[in-house]
């Protein structure tokens, strides 16, 4: 698998308001002196390796549909994608190159099984304060129950 | 025979009702158009009307310009098919590259909904031959993204060419340049604005009925046409 980011800006002389109220934001929270220009990032995969030909496409698409080139400008570039470093390990140690790649898998299902756990916590939550008050209450009742337990 | 004015429907479009009622109202036979059709074989004008097509992801306008019916209303305009892009219309008409220049976020960052003065500039276009040069009129604004840019180029070649149509008057809502509120293309029967004409057909329903003269303009136009 490989990844092309696109990075897309708006113009220096187009005025960003996303940019500035971010801008403001920051500052009132008391990170002082940044100045803020906010763009878009857009990550492409694809399997098989990237060729000048892949590029050239990415340019293409970019400048049909990612970025409107009158107000922003695109940037394209190759990102090393954990396979890819692991394809580049191999050439010398194939087994830790696999091991390595084996166990960014692993860490990524980790990481989609905790979500997929908080997502079915968050929509129980949600279940539950659909409900009337009085369920709502007993299923409160209930959780502190377990955690007593 | 009363002209057929077809109005495309995107998902998420908004106004497209309203447009369809301000045709019939003004004397037109309206016509939906589905963003998935693959022709406008049957009306004499058409009019992307305002809303949110796509839900403005990416930009606003951007996917709903490749949608398959816009190849066709692309096609028909660049033969001098009247063209009237309302809002996220006009959006739609910037991304197609049908007018150039693009429509940014409003530079006062909230979303403007008001009653909006506007000077009418040019009446050489399909969509305005029934206002006056100088005349001042009152349409009802409502965009999150209505800030019109251009380079330098475009903006002294749309002055030169008297291709600024409106202008806001009485202080600038969205910081478009130039105080631009809308624009047509060389030949002046692809116009974009971001205030709402279809919504001024009426006392029920709009500050003014100074939306009516976009519909009789171009009613005049098919007619003189046959």
């Amino acid at each position: 698998m490989a990844r092309v980011v696109v990075d897309v800006m708006p113009k220096p002389e187009i005025l960003d308001p996303q940019g500035k109220a971010v801008t403001g934001a920051l500052a009132r929270l008391g990170f002082a002196g940044m100045s803020v220009r906010q763009g878009k990032r857009f990550e492409l995969e694809f399997d098989g390796e990237v060729t000048e030909e892949r590029l050239a496409e990415v340019r293409r698409a970019a400048e049909t549909l990612l970025a409107n080139t009158v107000i922003e400008t695109f940037d394209v570039r190759v990102e090393p994608t954990p396979e890819s470093a692991g394809a580049v390990d191999e050439a010398q140690n194939s087994q830790a190159g696999n091991n390595q790649a084996e166990n960014n898998k692993a860490e990524n299902n980790k990481a989609e099984n905790n979500k997929a756990e908080n997502n079915k916590a968050e929509n129980n939550k949600a279940e539950n304060s659909k409900a009337d008050g009085s369920e709502a209450q007993s299923a409160e009742e209930a959780e502190l129950a377990a955690r007593a337990g | 025979m009363s002209p057929k004015i077809g109005v495309v429907t995107f998902p998420g479009s908004l106004d497209d009702q309203d447009a369809l009622r301000a045709i019939r109202k003004c004397g037109g036979e309206p016509v939906s158009l589905w963003h998935g059709d693959d022709n406008v074989d049957g009306v004499d004008a058409v009019i992307l009307p305002g809303g949110f097509s796509y839900g403005d992801y990416l930009r606003c306008g951007a996917i709903s310009r490749f949608a398959p019916v816009m190849a066709e209303v692309i096609k028909a305009a660049e033969a001098g098919m009247p063209v009237l892009g309302i809002c996220n219309g006009f959006q739609i008409l910037c991304e197609a590259q049908l007018l150039p220049g693009a429509l940014i976020r409003n530079d006062v960052r909230v979303f403007v909904c008001k009653d909006q003065d506007l000077q009418v500039e040019s009446v050489d276009t399909t969509w305005t031959s029934e206002f006056t040069v100088g005349q001042t009129i009152t349409l009802v604004l409502k965009n999150g993204e209505g800030g019109y840019v251009a380079d330098e180029d475009t903006l002294r070649r749309l002055e030169g060419e008297g291709r600024v149509v409106f202008r806001y008057l009485n202080g600038n809502p969205n910081g478009s340049f130039h105080d631009i509120a809308g624009i047509c293309n060389e030949r002046g029967n692809v116009l974009g604005l971001m205030p709402h004409p279809e919504h001024n057909i009426d006392p029920l329903t709009g500050p003014t009925q100074d939306g009516r003269a976009f519909f009789s303009s171009v009613f005049n136009f098919l007619a003189a046409k046959v």
